[in-house]
């Protein structure tokens, strides 16, 4: 599995944010780009993800195992996301979160699913709890989770850890990466925090001018 | 094929509404050019009168709806929004009737006097109803316009960011040495005022040009410039229509005349107006007692209002001054049932045009950017604030040209015009807001748009989606003018059944209308609140 | 459909055609009959009494039965509104109007005639306009002065009728002067609908006939500069009642139906009326006491006739005919007399029916029966209306 951006280039109102550039993630991989807000390195993910306002302009392909991803609606695309904020449904409690991502399978091997997942999470017994109740890192948890359960054949992770305090990071940080890396899946990190990044990853940096480079 | 996507997306909005709209206006053009009519209208004699009548009531109303809904809106109450969207369930008409059934010589609140404390055997010589001052009129008016514009300033203070900022506003301020009160006036107040100032217009023009509450509780000699029109457009001479169109447009100018004057006005006093937010804090003025109970007392009137509906509703003879009839009968409501067609006429085209509207414009915010939507809110801000008879009148114009008079559809366009402009208005804002970070999430997970949109984007909205839908519902029944113009005496909807049995004074029977008209809009408000609780309190 | 309006047409012209028999008049008859079954009525028809919905309900009920005719009854608050929209519908050359029966008269039908919005003649071919006392009700060819010739099919009859509750009221008020009297001595107690409400016009048109010497030149077309002379004398004499009545002549109740619930309530002394029978018939349904009584002015009060039109544009014009046809038969015509329906006087020859028919009229006299009559005036010319309403505006328009 490889996860491959051939020339991708990104413009909003005539103004270049990022010149073309190449960059393969392999399975099992963690490349980080950086760059300050406004930099363009979210809408690069909302590029692959495929929810690019119209208002932008892009060039270059994407491809994932060697498939185009730009033609295809996004919820064919198999691309799971985490955001700075969780984005646990606040209308449905935390198995249903999980629940809301199982591909379609009898019911029993849903809730199997679910339920290892949420063991996994460290949430056991936290199934009928609304998702306002937990704690931001365990919010944080399930929303991997929920995101993994969706079987996706890549990763984009949005600086899903800027809303945590130091602590909490750090142990979010290993959590989120030992699981990625276990599923041996490319995964594409955008942060403006160097210490995010994997110590161990390739990471990159969006200069002034919108070219990125190898750190 | 987004292309495709996009233009069938504007498809319902632009039938069912934008043209229909243009068209609607268009058609009253002609009636510029018509010299004779504005002669003829400048010969009534009742013209000065009923111009000044219409100038006292439509301003009076307002600027009390105004002062009161500010004052209700200072004393912070968290459920403001919630509670005040009750009040708009109620149709102005059903209110205007029922406060007539409270105040009138012979109402409920001259036979509780009479019997409690004077003891008079006749009715009093009051002038409550139809006074030549309009008061009863404006009275009625204010009782309704207050809630709305205290919803408009309440959905304005309860948006997440706006609430947040006023709050750290509200701090500094008072830190500065202001009172609570001063600091809201001078702070709040006026960022607020800035942004209702549509829904306040609206309740001008509303004021300005009300047909049914005005032929329910206000004066005949001279009438309103409203009745004076309504009277002139349903008269069986060529000529007297022709009059009454003009003075449709003579009525329409007059607001614009008030509001340019209003504006030049605001303009003129801004030095005075800085000077007054400039001027050294006021410490000790805090809200007066009397401030705290104006709200309470809203919904006290409400339920005397209602109590005097319900009483008059079973008492097909109550003589004065019994405070309760010798014979209660449940007649009049078997009436009600023996005739079940208005009632069903008006609950479908309720139904059916929210229903419309609400898929309209959710299709429209689907497929269309948000640059476009400036071209709907334009559309329905507009309708909103031309006087109700000038848009009923082109609408009417529009009908007779293709026909559709007298038909279910023609019925329901007439419904649909006024129902598309509310729900425009209410629910384009949070639907453009919600977070298009869900839709990314959801994609990400692997649920289509479809499932996106059934189980996250519309349960998410459920508070927004229901109570617009119930607006519209409640818009829909209390619509008279137009259905009355569209249904060319084939169909008959609640508000036009009682008006016409107010002509003939069963007044149990009136009553049964009215609170028919009050209860259908209320019992989908509480549903629609009750569907769209939160799952679990919020933390 | 050009074809059938003719023949219809001709149908209905034949009637007066002298030398066609009666039995072609009956064959021409049994087509109209034939042609009304299946058809739906929309009778626009004023609903502000429930007696009177109930009638025109229960007579829908009999046409459905007897000839397969549809009535839908449509509520009207005013006839002007029909006027109205017959006339926006045949200016939009709209064909098959919302409008097949109108329950009409006055300055409505005046105005629908002139301008050839009526369908007709017609009523004088329907089998039971044989039955109507022509010759003694003229106001069943006149109406308002204006010749009916058999575009509209005499209904009912009206005669301006005042009451009271006789516990009240001893001495009921047989003038304009005696009704000035009591509203002095009852200051704020009377007071009459505004026209454009045919009470308060009708009201207007009888201070107008005891105020001036000779009314017999109201029975001609109006005459604006002879007007010029009548609208002082009407002025003043309202200005006298004016100053004694409710809310001092500066505001009037909307509508007669207003005066009956004030006169109920005790709000209001007098009570007006145009069907000389509503007293009673308030009487029996028990919102007036047993002891209201019900006169006509000495010298007599206005009377007319209200009648029943088919305008041009009228989809189910056979329809309509055979409902109004039902409308004259002496059974509907006795059932609206009876006090317990309605209580609307026929506009048949009573006597001239057969003794079986006859039976069905039984007039027994009940508490609230006009007890001190007056001979019925008739209506001035239909034309007269604009200029009394336009002088009465003029002056009390402005509260």
């Amino acid at each position: 599995m490889m996860l491959e951006l051939h020339a991708v280039s990104l413009a909003l109102a005539g103004k270049v944010l990022l010149h073309p550039f190449s960059l393969d993630v392999a399975a099992g991989d963690i490349v980080t780009v950086m760059g300050p807000s406004g930099s363009g390195k979210s809408s690069l993910l909302a590029l692959i993800g495929g929810d690019l306002p119209i208002a932008f302009q892009s060039s270059g392909d994407v491809t994932l195992d060697g498939r185009s991803l730009l033609h295809k609606p996004p919820e064919a695309r198999r691309v799971g996301r985490l955001f700075q904020d969780d984005l646990l449904f606040p209308h449905l409690t935390v198995g249903e979160n999980l629940l809301f991502a199982v591909p379609g399978f009898p019911k029993a091997e849903r809730k199997a699913m679910m339920m290892t997942a949420l063991q996994r999470a460290e949430l056991t017994g936290f199934a009928n709890r609304p998702p306002h109740t937990l704690s931001g890192g365990q919010r944080q948890r399930v929303a991997l989770m929920r995101a993994l359960l969706a079987k996706p054949s890549a990763i984009l992770l949005d600086e899903p850890f800027t809303k945590l305090d130091t602590p909490l990071r750090v142990q979010m940080r290993d959590y989120v990466f030992a699981h990625v890396r276990e599923r041996g899946i490319p995964a594409l990190l955008v942060t403006h925090d160097r210490a995010d990044a994997p110590r161990d990853g390739r990471v990159l940096e969006i200069s002034g001018d919108g070219v990125l480079r190898d750190v | 094929m987004t292309l495709i996507r996009q233009y069938s997306g504007v498809a319902p909005l632009v039938l069912l509404f934008l043209l229909p709209l243009a068209l609607s206006l268009v058609l009253l053009l002609p009636g510029l050019v018509d010299a004779g009519a504005f002669l003829a209208l400048s010969q009534h004699p009742q013209l000065s009168g009923a111009l000044r009548l219409t100038l006292l009531t439509g301003i009076a109303s307002t600027v009390l709806s105004l002062l009161l809904a500010v004052i209700i809106v200072a004393q912070s109450n968290r459920h403001l929004q919630q509670q005040s969207s009750v009040f708009l369930s109620v149709p102005h008409l059903a209110l205007a009737m029922g406060l007539g059934f409270l105040m009138a010589p012979t109402g409920l609140l001259a036979r509780v006097i009479a019997v409690g404390f004077a003891g008079w055997t006749s009715p009093p010589a009051w002038q409550t109803t139809q006074d030549p001052f309009g008061f009863a009129l404006i009275a009625a008016l204010v009782l309704k316009e207050t809630p709305f514009l205290v919803w408009a300033m309440a959905s304005v203070l309860q948006q997440d960011e706006l609430r947040q900022r006023f709050g750290r506003e509200m701090i500094v301020a008072r830190s500065l040495g202001h009172g609570a009160a001063s600091a809201f006036s001078r702070i709040v107040l006026p960022q607020v005022l800035r942004r209702t100032i549509w829904p306040i217009i609206a309740v001008f023009s509303y004021g300005m040009t009300v047909v049914d509450m005005a032929l329910v509780i206000g004066p005949t000699q001279p009438p309103t410039m409203a009745q004076l029109v309504w009277m002139d457009l349903n008269d069986g001479e060529v000529l007297i229509n022709g009059r009454g169109a003009a003075g449709t447009l003579v009525l329409s100018g007059l607001i614009i005349a008030v509001l340019a004057v209003t504006l030049l006005l605001w303009r003129g006093l801004r030095p005075l107006q800085r000077l007054w937010l400039t001027k050294a804090a006021r410490r000790s003025r805090n809200p007066a007692a009397f401030f705290k109970v104006v709200w309470p007392v809203w919904l006290l009137v409400y339920v005397a209002v209602i109590v005097s509906l319900v009483l008059q509703s079973v008492s097909p003879r109550w003589p004065f001054p019994d405070v309760v009839a010798p014979v209660l009968s449940m007649a009049a409501w078997l009436q009600l049932l023996r005739d079940f067609s208005p009632l069903w006429t008006s609950l479908g085209m309720a139904l059916a045009s929210s229903a419309l509207s609400l898929a309209a414009v959710v299709i429209w915010t689907e497929t269309q950017p948000q640059k476009n939507d400036r071209v709907i809110l334009f559309a329905a801000t507009v309708l909103l604030c031309l006087p109700a008879l000038l848009v009923a009148l082109g609408q009417y114009r529009l009908l007779l040209l293709v026909g559709g008079t007298g038909t279910w559809a023609g019925l329901l366009f007439a419904h649909v015009l006024p129902v598309m402009a509310y729900v425009i208005v209410m629910l384009i804002g949070p639907y453009r807001a919600f977070d298009p970070r869900w839709q990314a999430a959801s994609h990400g997970l692997g649920a289509s748009r479809l499932k996106y949109l059934m189980r996250v984007k519309w349960p998410m909205l459920k508070p927004p989606l229901l109570s617009s839908l119930a607006i519209g519902f409640a818009v829909s029944i209390a619509q008279f003018v137009p259905a009355q113009l569209a249904a060319a005496g084939r169909f008959s909807t609640l508000p036009m059944e009682a008006v016409t049995l107010s002509s003939g004074g069963n007044r149990a029977l009136v009553a049964v209308y009215a609170l028919a008209m009050m209860l259908l809009p209320l019992v989908v408000f509480v549903t629609a609140s009750w569907a769209s609780r939160p799952r679990w309190r919020a933390a | 459909m050009l074809n059938r309006r003719h023949l219809l047409a001709s149908m209905s012209a034949s009637a007066f055609v002298p030398w066609l028999g009666r039995d072609s008049f009956a064959a021409d008859w049994g087509a109209i009959e034939a042609e009304a079954r299946g058809q739906t009525v929309y009778f626009n028809a004023w609903a502000g009494s429930d007696s009177i919905n109930a009638y025109i309900a229960w007579a829908g009920e009999e046409v459905k039965k007897r000839y397969g005719v549809t009535v839908s009854h449509t509520k009207i608050t005013d006839t002007a509104e029909v006027v109205k929209r017959v006339r926006d519908e045949v200016a939009a050359g709209k064909a098959d109007g919302s409008v097949d029966l109108v329950w009409i008269n006055g300055e409505n039908f005046r105005a629908m005639k002139q301008d050839k919005l009526l369908f007709g003649p017609w009523s004088e071919g329907t089998p039971n306009y044989a039955l109507v006392d022509v010759a003694g009700k003229p106001t069943t060819k006149q109406d308002f002065s204006e010749a009916v010739d058999g575009f509209e099919s005499p209904w009912g009859m009206a005669q301006l009728t005042f009451f009271a509750d006789g516990a009240k009221v001893e001495k009921p008020p047989l003038s304009m002067m005696e009704l000035r009297s009591l509203a002095e001595a009852n200051p704020g107690r009377v007071t009459y609908p505004a026209p454009p409400d045919f009470h308060g016009t009708t009201f207007i048109k009888q201070v107008l006939y005891e105020s001036v010497v000779d009314p017999a030149v109201f029975a001609s077309p109006a005459d604006a500069s002879a007007f010029s002379s009548y609208g002082p004398v009407l002025v003043s004499a309202l200005d006298e009642l004016h100053k004694h009545f409710w809310r001092d002549g500066k505001q009037f109740p909307k509508a007669q139906a207003d005066i009956i619930n004030m006169v109920a309530d005790g709000e209001l002394l007098i009570g007006i009326t145009f069907n000389p029978n509503e007293p009673a018939n308030l009487v029996a349904a028990g919102r007036m006491p047993a002891t209201t009584v019900a006169w006509q002015h000495r010298k007599g009060t206005i009377g007319n006739t209200h009648f029943v039109a088919i305008p041009a544009n009228a989809k189910a014009k056979a329809g309509a005919q055979v409902l109004a046809n039902f409308l004259l038969s002496p059974e509907a015509q006795a059932k609206k007399n009876d006090l317990k329906t309605w209580g609307d006087p026929t506009v048949l020859a009573v006597e001239k029916l057969s003794a079986e028919d006859q039976k069905l009229f039984t007039s027994v006299s009940a508490p609230g029966s006009v007890s001190l009559p007056g001979p019925a005036l008739l209506e001035p010319h239909a034309s007269w209306v604009a200029l009394l309403e336009a002088a009465w505006l003029k002056r009390y328009g402005q509260g």
